[in-house]
């Protein structure tokens, strides 16, 4: 779940008159069920370090909206160009494995995903003209738009645009020219998407399991914690494997339980056009309940929640009775429990039972997604062809029930295909609940061994789900009048609005077709590579018997990943292992502090090293100007050059994971792959405290992220001297541009201009070619070391493709060391580090219109600015202090693995502008040697 | 529940009193790793968690991520 808003134009064309809606941006509210039961696995596992990353793409999703013709003033729908992007998300994924003792062994995993782009808000009639065209340009006499069509926005109007007939069919709208009279046009029941799109936002998760293994038996612990902005869900989980019949039958249980948190931002910019009535009502709503009792002017605009709601809404108003901001508040509750039989058929055959129940309670619904919503007043006694018109077409938020039960079946079977050495998999699923869903799922793989480690694994899934029973892509209200009266009579024309209500697509009727491949290869010393690539189609015409929602929903996605899995029993029975291990002066084992890279070359030709980085750095406290402490005012005055600050940064932490791959080649040379990951996330607070001007998404501090795949380093390490205590390497290469330099912030209220780029630091590469080389010197006698570096990073090009460059970066280190016994170290290190400002910036908007005029706006193209945003306000001069522990283990089952922390205290700062205060730097990392 | 699903569980439980016994030295074909019921449980684990986010339905397997998976 993410606070998902929605782009909202506020420039209306055509010719219906237009309110603008800022939609909070629906994502869907699948929640997956964290702590569900991981069954003890059948096969032994192998102690393990694994690395996998991932790109997911989803296709542009179709849009329609009215298109007006401007020379005979009818409407006719049509699909429109969607320029938003769609839905991208970077995962990154490291697990490992190990045995304690024999019989207890401990997993440990961690997973981020980053994600932005568009979705779907909600679902509405085309003739709604909930997606208003955008033209490349204005007719200067006409105010309509001309031109080829750019884009489309989403909107809420009131007014009455659409028409109804008894048989619930919709009918556009006719305008006639002469009088300007509306009058009901064409039947017309085509749907369409309303998208809405998002900064990008991260999510993190950390669990582990532990196990004990009896000869035929098997017992896990599990739990784990997964955290967003807006979502936070902590699970445990308990497991139990039992063999039977000399281990051709095993029984696995499981039992989980889950506990989540919803704290969803309503959009500011949407707040006041969209309804809140599935949580709370406004007290005049409320029966009983006068306006004003409390005789303040401000109490009859402020809502209350409904008693026994799933979720409640926390709102904020000003002075003047208006909302300023809400916070959709709710919990939910998941157990899973499931059992399931393993049996060995024969000796080319295995089969698995599975059976699954799921209860869940609480908020069940997705904060984000609207259903838009109509109501049609008949009169009674009318003509059957009476059409009504449907006023305040609106989205509300969407409403589940407060329960649900799920119950599961599956069967797998895998069969050996002898002739081709291979494997056949087939599973199917079957599940039921009581939202009135049947699914049905069929999924089969080949796996093929190709000979010298080589494995290919094509494989299809389809799978098929009726509609939930409140699923509604349009809510379509009926009332019926008397027309003496003026009051509601009851009718069999009737239609209530339903206690639940839901137009996610994911409750809707569909099908889905997948299929893919996975090719993975293993070498020797148990490194294993894998790669996969998926592609997935979700479409209503798929759907088992037909039914399913029109194909307006469609829509697809790609998937791509790879993985690295280092299996650590394998390695400590690799051939070059001995001698290492009783080497303490052994490069693997190198003492150096843990933020220093390129300090050691690996021995001998065919080495092989596997090594995990992780750098974390923090900024907090006071904002400075070179090195002194400067008040907000004088930030908000002097921050922006010529402008004045709007907000200003209190928070920022950066994370960088890193794999770090060697090998050597030749006794001389190291050859080094370094892949790197980022996520960041910055928090501001208003320095205005206007709270139309604050950027301040309905509170006092918000926050922006960004994270995925990082730049990628290359390096080749030569050893220029070696002598006893003595080494001087030189490392030779650079990073690729692999991280993202074009990110930008969703539109809204304050953010009105289409992509705007975000503060360049929190771009995830540098978007050059970098050069980086470095010249270490190490050197230990006895239990001392020592060592000097230099370093730095020259950007070969003078912009990227965003139209700027980091500043080149010049480091210093010197650093010594005391080994306290075999295994523990500690380092102490002076840092010098000098970085330039950033060269250039984000281009200049250029925007021209027809009648010959231009505009031109710098970057930040608006007024709402933080020092960030410009280029003088990057880089400076540090001193820090690091202090640091190394452990590596000598012998036994973990021999060869090295641990390092190091602290980086701030010591001295000297920015360049304006600039939030450092707080330090963690920096870690994992090798392992073979 | 439909008799279909009925007829499958029947089935199912035909199969297994009909499965022969099979000694542990003669289960090298079944110790093969292409024969692991999840072999490569990184990727499985990925799709499932694709699917999961995108899907009514849980799929009756161990999710292994959490999150609400929303996007």
């Amino acid at each position: 779940m993410r606070s998902f808003i929605s782009r909202l134009l506020p420039q209306g064309e055509g010719a219906v008159k237009a309110t603008p809606l800022s939609l909070q941006a629906l994502t869907t509210a699948a929640i997956i069920l964290p702590g569900l039961i991981q069954p003890v696995s059948h096969a032994a596992e192998e102690d393990s370090a694994d690395f996998q990353y991932s790109h997911y793409q989803e296709g542009k999703r179709d849009i329609s909206g009215m298109i007006l013709n401007p020379s005979t003033l009818t409407l006719n729908a049509s699909k429109l160009l969607q320029n938003l992007n769609p839905i991208e998300v970077d995962s990154l994924h490291g697990s490992t494995r190990i045995s304690i003792t024999d019989r207890v062994k401990f997993a440990f995993n961690y997973t981020q995903d980053s994600w932005s782009g568009a979705t779907p808000a909600g679902t509405a009639p085309v003739a709604a003209q909930k997606n208003v065209p955008q033209y490349a340009s204005k007719d200067s006499n006409t105010g309509l738009g001309i031109g080829a069509i750019t884009g489309a926005s989403p909107y809420a109007r009131d007014g009455s645009y659409l028409f109804m007939d008894k048989n619930l069919n919709l009918y556009s709208l006719i305008v006639d020219r002469a009088t300007g009279a509306l009058s009901p046009g064409l039947k017309n029941n085509q749907l369409t998407h309303v998208l809405a799109a998002a900064s990008p936002e991260t999510r993190k998760q950390g669990d582990f399991k532990l196990s004990y293994e009896w000869d035929e038996a098997a017992a896990t612990v599990g739990g784990g914690i997964s955290i967003e902005n807006d979502y936070e869900s902590r699970f445990v989980n308990l497991g139990g494997r039992m063999d039977f019949n000399r281990k051709q039958t095993t029984v696995n249980m499981g039992l989980s339980y889950t506990n989540s948190d919803t704290f969803a931002t309503l959009d500011p910019d949407s707040i006041a056009f969209i309804s809140t009535d599935s949580y709370e009502q406004l007290p005049s709503e409320v029966e009983g309940e006068g306006i004003g009792e409390e005789g303040g002017q401000s109490a009859p605009s402020q809502f209350h929640n409904i008693a026994g709601s799933p979720a409640q809404i926390d709102s904020t108003y000003d002075s003047l009775g208006k909302r300023t901001g809400a916070v959709l508040r709710g919990n939910r509750q998941d157990w899973g429990t499931q059992l399931s039989l393993t049996q060995v058929l024969n000796k080319d055959a295995l089969l698995e039972l599975g059976l699954g129940y799921t209860r869940s309670t609480g908020f069940l619904a997705n904060p984000y997604k609207l259903v838009y919503r109509a109501t049609a007043t008949f009169l009674a006694g009318s003509p059957s062809n009476e059409l009504a018109s449907l006023t305040d077409i609106s989205g509300v938020i969407e409403k589940r029930p407060d329960e649900r039960n799920q119950f599961n079946w599956s069967l797998g079977y895998d069969q050996y295909i002898e002739p081709f050495d291979a494997a056949l998999h087939f599973d199917y699923h079957f599940a039921h609940d009581d939202w009135g869903i049947n699914a049905h799922t069929f999924e089969t793989d080949w796996v093929q061994p190709l000979g010298a480690g080589w494995t290919v694994i094509p494989r299809v899934r389809y799978y098929s789900q009726d509609a939930a029973e409140f699923y509604t892509p349009f809510l379509k209200i009926v009332q019926v009048l008397d027309p003496s009266t003026g009051l509601t009579v009851a009718s069999s024309l009737d239609r209530p609005q339903p206690d639940n209500f839901s137009s996610d697509q994911r409750l809707s009727g569909f099908g889905t077709l997948s299929g893919g491949v996975t090719i993975a290869k293993q070498f020797a010393k148990g490194i294993q590579l894998e790669t996969g690539f998926e592609y997935y189609t979700h479409q209503g015409g798929l759907k088992i018997g037909g039914g399913g929602e029109q194909d307006f929903a469609d829509y697809d996605y790609w998937v791509a990943n790879a993985a690295l899995k280092v299996n650590l029993g394998a390695l400590g029975l690799g051939s070059s292992r001995h001698d290492g291990h009783s080497d303490h002066g052994d490069h693997h084992h190198s003492n150096s502090p843990a933020g220093i890279m390129f300090d050691h070359t690996l021995k001998q030709a065919g080495d092989m090293m596997v090594g995990y980085r992780y750098m974390h750095s923090e900024q907090a406290g006071d904002m400075l100007l070179g090195s002194q402490t400067v008040s907000p005012d004088t930030v908000r005055f002097n921050g922006c050059g010529d402008q004045e600050c709007q907000i200003s940064p209190n928070f920022m932490v950066m994370n960088m994971h890193m794999l770090d791959l060697m090998y050597a080649p030749t006794d001389w040379l190291t050859l080094m792959l370094m892949p790197q990951w980022m996520d960041m996330d910055m928090a501001m607070t208003p320095l205005n405290n206007d709270p139309k001007q604050g950027h301040n998404h309905g509170g006092d501090v918000h926050s922006h992220q960004t994270g995925g795949i990082g730049d990628t380093g290359v390096y080749a390490l030569f050893k220029l001297f070696e002598q006893s205590g003595h080494h001087v390497n030189l490392s030779l290469g650079g990073t690729a541009p692999t991280g993202d330099v074009d990110i930008t912030l969703r539109k809204t209220h304050t953010n009105k201009g289409t992509g705007i780029p975000i503060h360049f630091g929190m771009q995830l590469g540098s978007g050059t070619w970098d050069f980086k080389p470095s010249l270490t010197y190490t050197g230990e006698s006895d239990r001392f070391s020592w060592g000097a570096q230099i370093t730095g990073t020259k950007r070969l090009e003078s912009h990227n493709k965003s139209g700027f460059a980091f500043g080149d970066i010049f480091q210093g280190s010197v650093w010594g060391g005391y080994q306290w016994t075999n295994w523990l170290s500690t380092t102490v290190r002076g840092v010098y580090t000098q970085q330039g400002k950033i060269r250039g910036g984000y281009p200049t908007l250029n925007q021209t219109f027809t009648d010959g005029s231009s505009i031109s706006t710098p970057y930040p193209y608006s007024n709402h600015v933080g020092p960030f945003d410009f280029p003088a306000n990057y880089g400076g001069q540090f001193v820090d202090l690091g202090l640091g522990v190394n452990v590596s283990i000598p012998s036994g089952t973990f021999a060869g693995n090295t641990l390092k922390f190091e602290w980086l205290q701030p010591i001295r700062t000297d920015y360049n502008g304006y600039q939030l205060e450092r707080d330090g730097a963690l920096a870690a990392t994992w090798s392992y040697g073979f | 529940m439909s008799e279909s699903y009925c007829l499958l569980l029947g089935a199912i439980i035909i199969a297994l009193v009909a499965c022969t016994p099979v000694q542990p030295w003669g289960r090298g074909n079944l110790a093969k790793p292409q024969m692991a019921l999840d072999p490569y449980p990184l990727q499985s684990a990925l799709r499932e968690h694709n699917y999961g986010s995108r899907e009514a339905a849980a799929g009756g397997n161990a999710a292994q991520g959490g999150g609400c998976g929303c996007y």
